[in-house]
């Protein structure tokens, strides 16, 4: 009743003696927890090319891919190549993995100008060996 | 669930109807009622539920069975008195598929999804005087919910280019 | 002061003007994704015609041709606001179609996520009826408040604003992380200290913007489909959660918020109240809830569906939702038809409360509705 009768002035007075509740970021961050659903993360020497990661897809972000011609004979199967301008991110690729390949990670900084950025090789480029 | 009071009535409603338009309501486990009638006695028993107290409208929805040639609408009831849920079922012609509007029992909540079954579905309904178009704007293909229509081709068609790689996956 | 139509006014030579249309929407900042084609003459709109689709998917077909752990995870996306509250009816059709027992656990948390979506649904509610309003501070207060409660999704779902199907057929995804009960404590108790401060906001301002404003009637309600928080403000004791209980809600003592008058103020008062009614839920919930631990659940490629037909309605935060689904044997179903309370709201509620208005109260009366463009397209 009294916060009707004078109006906004206890929260008035009540706000210039509290923090606001904005973060600053980046210099201040909001820490990210265990299980956040963000950018993916592959090992293609634990993959069995089971093929479950592109079949549960719900957007069929995930493609399977041969290995470059010359690395196929270490590689001789098909790889996950995973799209992320399609993916939902939603993890039903990691929770069905069975070799724990696939899994993803706290990386939430995918914003990026180049389209083909987004389309995520299975295998390391020459510039990341 | 449901109370013991919401049992009886839902014992009495089952013989009566059952009784009065000779169809065979069954309840499901978990407490609701379905019953399947025949196009013709549709409206009568649609409008003794609406006077038995089923005031609320829930949906209405048609399911496609193009091997038989059918429509089926379902019209889910609810009453707010007596706290039970049925639903009606019937076939229709699909290639002649016309019903009779139940705005006239339950107004405007009926009305509007039969308008959209109307756009997606192609069904007409005789007596709801705003059958307008609703979500899809100046379309002119057939109504897009049915089981024929190809809405990948559709797709494919209008908005992917084969040349594009990462449009393969859409490809099959 | 004269009631006179545009055409007496304009008799004096000029070019008589009868009336126009005014566009609420889509393209403008306070109507959402959806437009309402006002017939004004002067102040005053004497016709309305909605006009949605603007966001229709298709999602009724989209979901013909997925898995059902796929379509859990497509559920999010039926109205972004309430995500979770949309999982759990998804979850309960392929439950009850085949035939699951979920454990108790789990029951408890899809209880908890489901309210705890019903409070960050009321606090956008609250935040966007402000800023239409033009009182801007509530709404950057009340989205600065949601944000604790995504944090807590984050830190539960792996999300903030998606859970990609948390609530699942079988149960849920995953048990809750260490730690989350004390999380959920803390944040009630701030849920709590923003409703104080919401109740403070609202003596004059809002009060007198809302009151008397956009009046509808029982039997209209009745008559034009509306459910929930519009329903309940007309005076209708009716709530899917006490009317039909699903889950573990016939064992909770709540309070279901009913007003008589039926405009915008009572369906404002009646959504406030209603974040409270969640908190207490929710701390009955977090009491109950058993201490055994639930296995992730993995999704399978190919599970199929029994055969049957469903019904299954639940209360979500602007009224009563629902998935018929009808399944012949495959892993997708045949038919799934989606109904949300707001193909009732937006287009026959809507139009017969705009008629008579003033143009001042049309941001007043439309999102006192608590309308969202998403489960009315879908």
């Amino acid at each position: 009743m009294i916060h009707m009768a004078l109006g906004v002035i206890p929260q008035l007075i009540k706000n210039l003696f509290s923090r606001p509740m904005t973060v600053a970021f980046p210099h201040e961050a909001i820490p990210i927890p265990e299980g956040y659903r963000g950018e993916h993360t592959y090992d293609v020497d634990r993959c069995t090319s089971c093929t479950l990661c592109a079949r549960i897809c719900p957007n069929r972000a995930i493609e399977m891919i041969e290995a470059p011609a010359e690395r196929q004979e270490t590689y001789p199967k098909t790889y996950p190549q995973i799209d992320l301008g399609k993916c939902c991110f939603c993890g039903l690729c990691q929770d069905i993995c069975s070799s724990g390949a696939l899994s993803l990670t706290k990386g939430f900084f995918l914003s990026t100008t180049d389209r083909l950025a987004s389309v995520r090789f299975p295998f390391p480029t020459d510039d990341e060996m | 669930m449901a109370g013991v009071n919401s049992e009886q009535q839902r014992a009495e409603l089952l013989e009566v109807t059952g009784l009065r338009f000779a169809v065979e309501p069954h309840v499901a486990a978990d407490g609701t009622m379905w019953i399947s009638a025949e196009h013709e006695r549709l409206p009568e028993l649609l409008a003794f539920l609406r006077h038995n107290g089923f005031a609320h409208c829930s949906a209405i929805s048609v399911t496609d069975w193009p091997e038989d040639g059918e429509f089926e609408l379902t019209y889910h009831l609810w009453s707010y008195e007596d706290k039970i849920l049925v639903t009606v079922k019937s076939r229709i012609d699909r290639e002649e598929a016309t019903a009779a509007s139940v705005i006239s029992l339950w107004g405007p909540s009926a009305g509007i999804h039969e308008r959209e079954l109307h756009e997606l579905f192609g069904v007409s309904f005789e007596g709801n005087p705003d059958l307008a178009p609703l979500f899809l704007e100046d379309w002119e293909g057939p109504p897009p919910f049915r089981k024929d229509f190809d809405w990948r081709a559709y797709v494919r068609e209008a908005f992917y280019e084969e040349g594009n790689s990462r449009e393969q996956s859409y490809w099959d | 002061m004269s009631k006179a139509t545009g055409t007496e006014h304009m008799a004096k030579g000029h070019r008589a003007v009868d009336g126009y249309d005014l566009y609420f929407g889509p393209v403008h900042p306070g109507s959402g994704n959806f437009g309402v084609k006002l017939t004004v003459e002067g102040e005053r709109v004497v016709a309305a015609r909605s006009d949605p689709g603007y966001l229709h998917r298709g999602f009724e077909k989209l979901m013909e041709y997925r898995t059902p752990m796929q379509n859990a995870v497509l559920s999010d996306r039926l109205c972004i606001l309430e995500s979770l509250n949309w999982n759990l009816v998804h979850a309960e059709a392929v439950d009850r179609l085949c035939g699951a027992e979920i454990p108790r656990r789990a029951k408890c948390i899809r209880v908890i996520m489901a309210e705890l979506s019903r409070i960050q649904s009321h606090i956008i509610w609250y935040g966007v009826l402000s800023k239409a309003l033009g009182f801007d501070t509530g709404f950057k207060v009340a989205f600065g408040y949601r944000d604790y409660v995504l944090d807590l999704f984050e830190f539960v779902t792996g999300g903030r604003v998606y859970p990609a199907g948390y609530l699942c057929p079988g149960g849920v995804r995953r048990d809750f992380p260490d730690g989350t009960k004390k999380r959920i404590e803390d944040l009630l108790v701030t849920m709590e200290k923003m409703v104080l401060e919401f109740e403070a906001y609202d003596s004059r301002t809002m009060a007198a913007r809302c009151h008397g404003v956009g009046v509808l009637a029982l039997d209209d309600a009745l008559r034009l489909g509306a459910t929930g928080p519009v329903l309940r403000a007309c005076g209708l004791a009716a709530d899917v959660r006490r009317d039909a209980p699903y889950e573990i809600y016939d064992e909770l003592d709540f309070d279901i918020p009913i007003r008589e008058e039926g405009d915008a103020l009572a369906r404002s008062i009646i959504r406030r109240r209603e974040i409270g009614a969640s908190i207490t839920i929710i701390r009955q919930v977090l009491d109950r809830l058993p201490a055994e631990t639930l296995p992730p659940i993995k999704p399978k490629v190919a599970v199929k569906i029994p055969e049957g037909e469903v019904y299954v309605r639940n209360e979500i935060a602007r009224g009563e939702a629902a998935v018929y689904m009808r399944s012949t044997g495959e892993a997708q179903p045949y038919r799934c038809k989606i109904r949300g309370p707001d193909l009732l709201h937006m287009i026959p509620v809507l139009e017969h409360l705009l008629v008579g208005a003033e143009v001042a109260d049309v941001p007043a009366i439309y999102w006192s509705l608590n309308i969202c463009p998403a489960d009315m397209d879908r």
